[in-house]
């Protein structure tokens, strides 16, 4: 009963006047960000966060958890409608979504795109607000052992889930780690990685990492891969939603059961997020559910939303339970959180309730507001799409800077900016995923200190993390984790091995 | 050896690193110091880059070992012509801009990079871009310094006495 009454409070603290316009600015930008073939939502987000630096700590997370709920649900309209998907997770909405709009059955899909992510963002909205106080709790009784245990098993998963080549996940990992160590430590206060230079001493800040390699690295990219596919479909697609009836829903629970679980799950997994869960949901539904998916099923639809919007209350989880942040996205919120003086975990439970309660508050409101706006101002939102791409990145471009240069006024961070853009480009360019190198950058410090502790406190043992109970769990998944698809890549060689021995071909 | 080339450029930043790391020199008083930290990371990668480098030269680029999630590439991506130019020309725009807002202040610094970087990125309207591109840059400012209150790089010279006018024109003080 408090909890709810709690959580009352955080409602109330939303539809205050400054969080009210904090969270429709959040809503529209998000909806924006979502549409814009160039920019993506982990982008937006980066990009907003300058404006947050002279906020109020509670408008500032109203602001940022608007945007990254409904940069989940924007560009479903864009791929349904004109087969653009604005972030990479409606991609699985080409498939159906489209085959959709191609049959005229155009406003019937944006219905069942919408009904998806209202139930996949509620459903996984109660289940963060029943999971993070009890998961905090017991990451109360957490040592650093266990902390360590933890973030090695996120990042673990950020490689295991990061679509590109194992042996180039772990090295992007590694450098990531190793960006964290630049600058004086924390422990013995030693230089290290400096060389001599004044910037490097204080450290190179996530953030920095963060906006340089998904900013301009994206936006280099793009420059590199040159226009756009030109939009399919009828501009003139009259812009109306129609939704399914209360049968046709009912018919399809198992999907938006299975997609909602889908995308709680990986959003709970640091690093994976809104794609994986959509990739996840959809090859699923394809594997188990009853329709035949890519031929405009609205299965193909409801699987990816619910997955792709419900990935936003699992990824809080992680973050407000244990401060460790479950997306890019929710990377961009702890942000947040730290320049404004405030370090999410278990502590803040019992120091800044209020702040737990309003950001749980924020994401109900948010997945309603959403779908309002994706209901009423579809035609608007895809105004957008007419302006011209390279004008667009020219915008990023200044944004990450402005934004990497307002956090400290330091002039050269924005060389650090620069050099992390190209890496980044370069990243993408040889198939480096970057997920794990920011993620190793924020997740870095953490491990570090929590390594250091351990060996410190228990006689340079470190046969404790394997030892203690929750640790040694922690860390045989996350082995494990690294393992099972390497052995899944052997044994299918084994296998192909073995056929081609047997003179078999199998068919494409 | 093409292949193998990133692998091997990571392999001698590694050893280089852990050279440095090894110098990190702190009375620890029997305790883990500083350094192990970073050079466990350093060896590991150092493994995996060797491992890479043998691969790709034994056997070719191989994407075998793939994560659980494969394929998440927009589709379309892969057939479309490249424009090494633009990008040359984007790093550049890019690396010119952040000297350039340190000599020239933030406004002129970004008028001219919002003019340039559309042209340079294959939108052939000049006009347009400059008239964009000031509108754009003085809209900047006013969110920027009246609205968000973050101060910007006046430049340098003559560029500072125009900075600091057209902030005092916006009220800024």
């Amino acid at each position: 009963m408090d909890a709810l009454a709690a959580l009352g409070g955080g409602f109330v603290s939303v539809f205050a006047p400054m969080n009210l316009l904090a969270m429709v600015i959040g809503l529209v930008v998000g909806m924006l960000v979502a549409v814009l073939p160039g920019l993506t939502l982990v982008m937006g987000v980066v990009l907003a966060l300058p404006f947050t630096y002279k906020m109020g700590v509670a408008p500032a997370l109203v602001l940022l958890t608007a945007m990254y709920c409904a940069g989940t649900y924007g560009g479903a309209i864009t791929s349904i409608l004109f087969r653009i998907p604005g972030e990479p997770m409606d991609v699985p909405l080409l498939w159906d979504g489209y085959e959709m709009t191609r049959k005229g059955l155009a406003a019937l899909a944006l219905g069942w795109s919408l009904v998806a992510a209202l139930f996949g963002g509620l459903i996984s909205a109660i289940v963060m607000v029943m999971l993070t106080e009890p998961i905090a709790s017991i990451a109360l009784r957490f040592s650093s052992p266990e902390f360590f245990s933890v973030v090695c098993f996120g990042l673990a998963s950020v490689v295991t889930l990061s679509g590109a080549s194992m042996v180039n996940g772990l090295i992007s990992l590694c450098l990531g780690l190793l960006v964290a160590t630049v600058g004086v430590d924390s422990i013995y206060g030693a230089e290290r990685f400096a060389f001599g230079l004044p910037f490097l001493q204080d450290g190179i800040e996530f953030l920095l990492v963060m906006v340089g390699a998904y900013g301009i690295g994206e936006v280099l990219s793009r420059m590199m891969a040159g226009d756009p596919p030109a939009a399919q479909g009828d501009r003139a697609t009259r812009f109306l939603t129609a939704f399914p009836s209360w049968v046709e829903m009912l018919r399809m629970k198992a999907t938006f059961i299975r997609g909602t679980i889908v995308g709680i799950l990986v959003g709970i997994v640091p690093g994976a997020g809104a794609t994986v869960s959509s990739f996840v949901a959809y090859g699923l539904e394809n594997q188990y559910g009853k329709a035949a998916l890519g031929k405009g099923a609205p299965e193909g639809i409801v699987a990816a939303k619910t997955a792709a919007t419900a990935s936003v209350g699992g990824a809080f989880v992680p973050l407000l339970a244990m401060g460790i942040p479950g997306s890019g996205a929710t990377a961009i919120i702890l942000a947040a959180f730290l320049l404004h003086g405030i370090q999410p975990g278990p502590q803040v439970f019992a120091t800044r309730p209020d702040l737990i309660n309003l950001v749980f508050a924020a994401v109900f409101v948010a997945t309603v507001g959403k779908c309002i706006l994706g209901y009423i101002a579809i035609k608007p939102l895809c105004k957008v799409l007419d302006a011209p791409e390279a004008v667009v990145s020219a915008f990023v471009v200044v944004f990450c800077f402005v934004g990497a240069f307002a956090q400290r006024n330091n002039v050269s961070d924005l060389y650090v900016i620069a050099a992390f853009g190209i890496l980044g480009y370069l990243f993408e360019r040889l198939r480096f995923p970057l997920a794990p190198l920011v993620l190793g950058t924020i997740l870095g410090p953490i491990a570090e200190n929590n390594f250091m502790t351990t060996m410190v406190s228990f006689n340079n043992d470190w046969t404790v993390f394997f030892t203690r109970p929750v640790s040694g769990v922690m860390l045989a998944l996350a082995i494990a984790g690294l393992v099972w698809p390497l052995a899944r890549s052997l044994r299918a060689r084994y296998r192909e091995r073995k056929d081609s021995e047997r003179g078999y071909t199998p068919s494409p | 050896v093409r292949q193998a080339l990133p692998h091997a450029v990571l392999l001698a930043g590694a050893v280089a690193l852990y050279v440095a790391a090894s110098r990190i020199d702190v009375d620890t008083g029997g305790r883990i110091g500083p350094a192990v930290w970073p050079k466990t990371i350093l060896v590991i990668m150092a493994i995996l880059c060797a491992y890479e480098i043998v691969k790709r030269l034994l056997g070719g680029a191989s994407e075998r070992a793939k994560g659980l999630v494969e394929g998440l590439e927009t589709p379309g991506e892969e057939g479309r012509a490249e424009h090494p130019r633009r990008l040359a020309g984007g790093v550049a725009l890019v690396i010119a801009y952040v000297f350039g807002v340190q000599a020239l202040g933030f406004f002129v610094a970004t008028v001219l990079f919002l003019t340039l970087f559309p042209l340079v990125g294959g939108w052939r309207r000049p006009v347009l871009a400059a008239s964009m591109a000031f509108a754009g840059s003085f809209a900047l400012i006013v969110v920027f310094m009246r609205v968000a209150y973050i101060s910007l790089p006046l430049g340098m010279g003559p560029f500072r006495e125009l900075s600091i006018a057209l902030i005092r024109l916006l009220g800024v003080t």
